[in-house]
């Protein structure tokens, strides 16, 4: 019951609609809809709590105790801040391109919307079934620094440019490495479908047998991400805030809770490349799929977190030197380990 | 080995992460004051002879007192701390002699419009001469030969 109830809830929607008289077409985009709809809300509350858990957690780990007053627990802490932030007017500086200045912090949130449309988020449980997934995600991912590039272009703001050239050059250097840590999972597997993927680790997870992979992905992840250590698009002590310079009010927002978005993505790819998705370990089947995907997706964010409050930001040239000079290498390396390891495994018969 | 820093250093924050938190949840809970902070003022309007010490001791002139003599005594009928200029140093509180003037463990003097910043002590209308006791006074002061003061009310 609990396993199925959100396929059971779109199930009862299309037979409702069937019922009803409507034409297939008709029931199909309204299914969508709803699925959009339902996506939308997930990554907006999920950005919202994300924003909340990031200050308790560096507050914790800075022996204080964060947000506590707005709210129970401080639980209305981020609303209260959306809520300001949406009152505040946007100010246009002088010379901006205007057009392009107002369209980036709309377009921000196109990217982890669409990818959210592939990502399985339980047994059954994904937008669309898309069999060049792992692809697909990671195609759109990279649109994401375009939209950084234009707004830190049209900001007319050297720092603005400064940030957004560095979202470039870090996305440029951190890409390559991240494609080939995963060649590794995608040649055992031999499939770019995501449910696939997670099918193929109800033995081990991929992180047991992939671990140099794994390393590979999540860094060059936090990378993408630009977060802590890698965060140096905005590095405020530099260049101010980076693209986001000239943004105020929802602007800014909008760029903010995208940052989480992008957290999420990162953290839902790692679970499913890496831990399984929503198989369940250990046999602990009663506890339903999505929710195991979703406690997975935590654990890996929190990492993320964990990461951001404990490590300096590091500079460029040794960002782009460690992209390059490192983690390339290492995971051509493993691409050819694993490849002698899949013969081997065929050799013995396995 | 490359890493291990790392490591050490996710150890100390996650260590940190379930330690102890230091954060005194200001209005309901507090820090203790030593027993002589320097807080806000108090004065026992009673003990206090309106001799002026305390203004003439104060390095910024905060204070501003009225009195009017009642009954041949100095009667204190108005006390004002301009506290948006003191500085905190406890000459006033050193200089008065009948130990009136005193500071509490209050540091809350923050206020919404500026006009209530100043703490009103006394603000009050001096009583009128009782003759009576005028009368009984100048028996006392001839009796005694002016030699000493009266006994002060309330003291």
């Amino acid at each position: 019951m609990l396993e199925t109830i959100f396929i059971d809830i779109a199930n009862w929607i299309r037979n409702l609609l069937g019922s009803a008289g409507v034409p297939a077409l008709w029931n199909d985009t309204v299914m969508m809809l709803v699925k959009l709809t339902a996506i939308i809300v997930f990554i907006l509350i999920n950005a919202l709590w994300l924003v909340y858990m990031e200050r308790k957690v560096a507050g914790y780990m800075q022996a204080r105790i964060g947000p506590n007053r707005v709210g129970p627990k401080g639980l209305l802490q981020t609303t209260a801040d959306i809520g300001k932030l949406i009152s505040k007017e946007i100010i246009i500086p002088k010379n901006v391109d205007k057009i392009l200045f107002l369209l980036a912090p709309v377009l921000i949130f196109v990217p982890p919307l669409t990818i959210f449309s592939v990502i399985p988020f339980g047994k059954n449980m994904m937008a669309i079934d898309l069999n060049i997934g792992l692809f697909f995600v990671f195609a759109i991912a990279s649109l994401s620094t375009l939209i950084f590039w234009i707004g830190g272009w049209s900001s007319y703001n050297k720092y603005s440019l400064l940030g957004s050239m560095r979202v470039i050059s870090q996305m440029v250097s951190y890409e390559l490495p991240m494609m080939l840590a995963l060649l590794g999972v995608i040649m055992i597997v031999g499939s770019l479908n995501l449910s696939e993927i997670i099918l193929a680790q109800e033995s081990a997870w991929f992180i047991i047998s992939q671990p140099i992979a794994f390393l590979i992905f999540f860094i060059a992840a936090v990378a993408e991400c630009n977060r802590v250590p890698f965060d140096l698009m905005e590095g405020e002590s530099e260049i101010i805030a980076g693209p986001y310079t000239e943004y105020s009010g929802m602007g800014f927002a909008m760029f903010f809770l995208a940052e989480y978005a992008n957290i999420m993505i990162a953290s839902a790819m790692t679970t499913v490349l890496f831990l399984g998705g929503w198989l369940a370990p250990f046999g602990l089947t009663f506890i339903p799929s999505w929710l195991w995907f979703f406690v997975k997706m935590y654990v890996v964010i929190f990492v993320f977190m964990w990461l951001r409050w404990t490590y300096p930001r590091v500079r460029i040239d040794q960002l782009l030197g460690f992209g390059w000079k490192v983690l390339v290498p290492l995971s051509l390396a493993n691409i050819f380990v694993t490849g002698i390891g899949m013969y081997i495994y065929r050799a013995l018969g396995w | 080995m490359f890493g291990k820093g790392l490591v050490k250093g996710l150890n100390v924050t996650w260590k940190e992460f379930w330690s102890k938190k230091f954060t005194v949840q200001y209005p309901d809970e507090q820090h203790t004051k030593p027993p002589r902070f320097h807080g806000k003022f108090q004065l026992n309007s009673d003990a206090c002879i309106a001799c002026g010490l305390c203004a003439n001791a104060c390095p910024n002139g905060v204070i501003k007192i009225e009195s009017e003599k009642v009954n041949k005594k100095k009667y204190l009928t108005k006390y004002v701390m301009n506290i948006q200029y003191c500085l905190f140093c406890g000459m006033c509180v050193e200089a008065c002699n009948k130990g009136a003037l005193r500071f509490t463990q209050e540091h809350d003097m923050s206020q919404y419009f500026y006009k209530d910043i100043p703490l009103v002590f006394v603000d009050r209308e001096a009583p009128k001469p009782d003759p009576e006791t005028e009368n009984k006074e100048k028996d006392d002061d001839k009796s005694k030969k002016a030699g000493k003061a009266p006994e002060k009310e309330g003291q």
